[in-house]
């Protein structure tokens, strides 16, 4: 009995160990439209905002309610502080002008396809002059709350020659189905696994068999879907956050806390360790995850009808994401590393598009149990 | 017996007086701290108006010209996805429904009336204005009893309407009738907010004992549910001498102790939970799991108050949908599944939209979330006395689909509990079935009073 008993733990300590296998992943049929109807041609796409949606927008930024002040001696230690937000607003109003940046957003060349019965809004940039060097196809993606707007910068530098190189990249920059300019799905399952599908697939119409693929945030955690589903379409994977979350990882993570440097070098320690206080930083960081995973449509109501609420939620992020002593700083730190002019360009895509609501739903579709279920990320 | 044998008891006696001295720690109650009479306003405290001051519901025409505006131009709303009704959050399809009606029908003029119909009255504590209703029963045959009512969050003053009239009437078999205070916490509604943090649900126990006194009430009851639960339960133990006894639509628990009971509750489910209770506590994941379906909004309120208040406060549909969507599942669960959020089953939209222009034509929404990361932080906890019983005469209500503690850790915190009743309902109970709630509170009262004759020293 003993033996029996045994056994049966060395096999459950097993099943939790294992590596899951690989999933059927259906080519689900996320839009509103019927199959048949549905138009497979790609478009070229222009950035193009109503004069309405723009009249409404500085109506509601000139009639903004009163904002409620901060407390004595908070700068954004409750949240985006308020003295902060009427700075950004007031060059929002009087600066910045949106249909010059409509000109700079349209730099490149955009377009849209259908996937999935999705239509799909990307950037698709090829070098201009590759002079006999290796042209390499690059997916990049984006995150929440992000947009194609993250990489105008980058992608001159990845489009040109650079020097030592004898490579360059054409780059297929999507915005992700729900968000900005791509449309949402209609029926719900969308998570981060089937938006792996969504993207092989599109690469798969540009006509792009391998390629490389690149993401940040939830195009990360995409990215890194898309390596493990389809390896024999990718090339190499970069990600500027490689997260790792499985049990064996969890149990390493607490038992090496006894002794960090037999897992890290000394200097990268403290971005580890005291786990309580790394905790304790998640759970300060964690609401908005927390809300939009389980009540996406309902905080996606306010945020979508009032620009001023949009603009805080999402810049909240950019000062704790990007340094998070910058809390401490009344002004936020903003302007040590954006300007205003590229902080909004970014808002402006979740506002112009009414797409603040399904963008928010990624995180309802990816932390439940059905998706967790698939175990893609073990 | 060897000498290895002997060692062998002697260390582990040792270790499990240890264990027994460190786990004894966490259980033990933590010492009743001190709390200081904060200054919370910007006002001058030497020279401040004491006087009570009458003061009358009337909001101006620009702000409702200007609500009137909003609505007729909401952004449209984001379907909800194929197949789903409450499941992802309040349904836009319900929405529109609410917003026509509070467009169309709901008059506000009309509800202001409705409002003034019981006396309100600001005063000033610690520098805050505090607004408050003061009902006094007509009938002077009774012993009239003075009841402290502490609504929540997302409530207001609103939820005690239909009681008022319970309470303050003469029932049958009764010798006392209530003369009830209901005010609205600091930083929601009519009340004023604090200018400098730190005013959690310990120190907004301190106000309202405050209060209290000024006007003029040496001993009371106190009743609340929500975050007047957790208030009272911090005035019930920072000031016994005050508290005639303590109702509570919201007895929960959060010690050490009651989490281990809980745990050892997995290996044997009846231990301390009556048999036909088990599943609102067993199995433990399934119960935080749901727990954790419906936090969301406690996490970012206790934590970035000011960036949600933002929007919540510039769009009133989006305060709409967030506070009325608490209406659905709070009042039960199972109204997820409905594509109406079951409300029209319960509540008049008319009623529900009161509590929301009380947040709305204050723009109180982003003070009033600020009370949760005021009390949900390090500072604010470890004072621990939400781990001090409660020694005064206490009575629990418990709500079928509210919160929910076993009978075996009441009494850890409530030694003194002299009633305990079971009833179907909800979150909003004060709301939704005000003819129990004021004959639940008659009878525990009715009980205190008898302990409190007895027990005259």
């Amino acid at each position: 009995a003993i033996v029996i008993i045994v056994l049966k733990v060395v096999d459950k300590f097993r099943q939790l160990f294992k590596i899951p296998p690989l999933p059927y992943l259906e080519d689900t049929w996320w839009g509103p439209r019927n199959k048949s109807e549905e138009d497979e041609s790609i478009k070229p796409f222009t950035i193009n905002v109503s004069d309405e949606i723009i009249n409404d927008l500085h109506q509601r930024l000139n009639n903004a309610r009163p904002f409620t002040p901060p407390l004595e001696g908070i700068q954004h230690q409750y949240g985006l502080n308020t003295k902060l937000l009427t700075e950004i607003v007031e060059f929002w109003r009087t600066k910045y002008n949106w249909r010059e940046r409509e000109i700079f957003l349209n730099k490149f060349p955009q377009f849209t396809i259908s996937v999935q019965g999705l239509r799909l809004h990307y950037i698709h940039v090829k070098p201009i002059d590759p002079d006999g060097l290796r042209v390499l196809p690059l997916l990049l993606l984006h995150g929440w709350p992000g947009s194609v707007r993250e990489f105008y910068e980058i992608l001159p530098f990845l489009t040109n020659p650079q020097p030592g190189y004898n490579f360059v990249f054409e780059v297929i920059a999507p915005s992700l189905p729900g968000y900005g300019f791509s449309e949402a799905a209609v029926r719900p399952g969308l998570g981060a696994v089937q938006m792996a599908v969504v993207f092989k697939n599109l690469m798969d119409k540009l006509g792009f068999k391998k390629y490389y693929i690149q993401g940040g945030d939830w195009g990360g955690v995409i990215v890194q879907n898309m390596a493990t589903i389809f390896p024999e379409q990718v090339l190499g994977l970069h990600s500027n956050m490689c997260f790792i979350r499985t049990l064996s990882s969890n149990i390493k993570l607490f038992l090496y806390s006894f002794w960090p440097t037999l897992l890290l070098p000394r200097e990268h320690a403290d971005k580890v360790y005291p786990l309580s206080s790394k905790f304790a930083n998640t759970i300060l960081e964690s609401g908005y995850l927390h809300l939009q995973a389980t009540k996406p449509d309902t905080v996606g109501v306010a945020l979508n009808d009032s620009p001023v609420g949009l603009a805080a939620y999402i810049l909240e992020k950019f000062i704790t994401w990007t340094n998070s002593d910058w809390k401490n700083l009344e002004d936020g730190g903003l302007m040590k590393k954006y300007t205003y002019t590229d902080l909004l360009d970014n808002v402006m895509i979740y506002w112009v598009t009414n797409s603040i609501t399904t963008s928010m739903r990624l995180y309802s579709e990816t932390f439940n149990k059905a998706q967790t279920a698939l175990g893609i990320t073990k | 017996m060897g000498v290895v044998v002997k060692l062998f008891i002697v260390i582990i006696t040792v270790l499990i007086s240890w264990i027994g001295y460190k786990v004894n720690n966490i259980i033990k109650p933590p010492p009743l701290p001190r709390l200081e009479e904060t200054w919370w306003g910007n006002g001058d405290p030497w020279r401040t108006d004491k006087s009570i001051r009458p003061f009358r519901v009337n909001i101006s025409d620009k702000i409702l010209e200007d609500l009137n505006y909003r609505l007729d131009h909401a952004r449209p709303f984001t379907p909800p996805l194929e197949g789903i009704q409450q499941q992802y959050g309040m349904n836009t399809k319900l929405l529109k429904e609410i917003a026509d009606f509070w467009r169309n029908k709901y008059n506000w003029k009309e509800r202001e009336k409705f409002f003034n119909q019981y006396p309100h009255y600001l005063t000033s504590i610690q520098g805050l204005d505090i607004h408050f209703i003061h009902v006094k029963p007509k009938s002077i045959h009774h012993r009239v009893l003075p009841l402290l009512l502490l609504h929540g969050w997302p409530g207001s003053v609103r939820e005690f309407y239909e009681l008022i009239p319970l309470l303050t009437t003469p029932q049958k078999d009764r010798n006392f009738v209530f003369e009830v205070i209901i005010p609205s916490l600091p930083g929601y509604g009519f009340s004023q907010a604090a200018v400098r943090p730190g005013l959690g649900a310990a120190q907004m126990a301190v106000v309202f004992k405050n209060l209290m006194k000024r006007l003029g009430f040496e001993k009371y009851y106190i009743q609340g549910g929500d975050f007047g639960a957790i208030i009272l339960h911090h005035l019930a133990v920072l000031f016994p001498e005050v508290v005639l006894g303590f109702h509570s639509n919201m007895c929960a628990i959060y010690t050490p102790l009651s989490y281990m009971k809980t745990a050892l509750g997995i290996i044997y489910p009846t231990w301390f939970t009556r048999e036909d209770h088990t599943e609102r506590v067993y199995p433990v994941t399934k119960i935080l799991v749901d727990r954790l379906r419906e936090t969301g909004y406690l996490h970012i309120q206790a934590t970035k108050p000011d960036t949600i208040g933002v929007s919540l406060n510039d769009s009133p549909l989006g305060l709409a949908a967030y506070i009325l969507e608490k209406f659905t599942t709070g009042t039960n669960i199972s109204y997820q599944n409905h594509e109406d959020g079951g409300l029209k089953n319960v509540y008049d939209y008319s009623d529900l939209l009161d509590n929301v222009m009380l947040y709305w034509v204050t723009g109180s929404m982003p003070t009033a979330m600020r009370l949760y990361s005021e009390t949900f932080n390090l500072n604010h906890m470890s004072l621990g006395i939400t781990r001090i019983p409660i020694q005064v005469p206490s009575g629990c209500i418990r709500f079928s689909n509210d919160f929910y503690s076993s009978d075996g850790i009441l009494n850890e915190i409530y030694p003194n509990l002299l009633h305990l009743t079971d009833h179907e309902g909800g979150h909003f109970a004060a709301f939704q079935l005000p003819k129990v709630f004021a004959a639940d509170i008659f009878t525990a009262v009715g009980k205190f009073e008898e302990f409190n004759a007895n027990n005259k020293h």
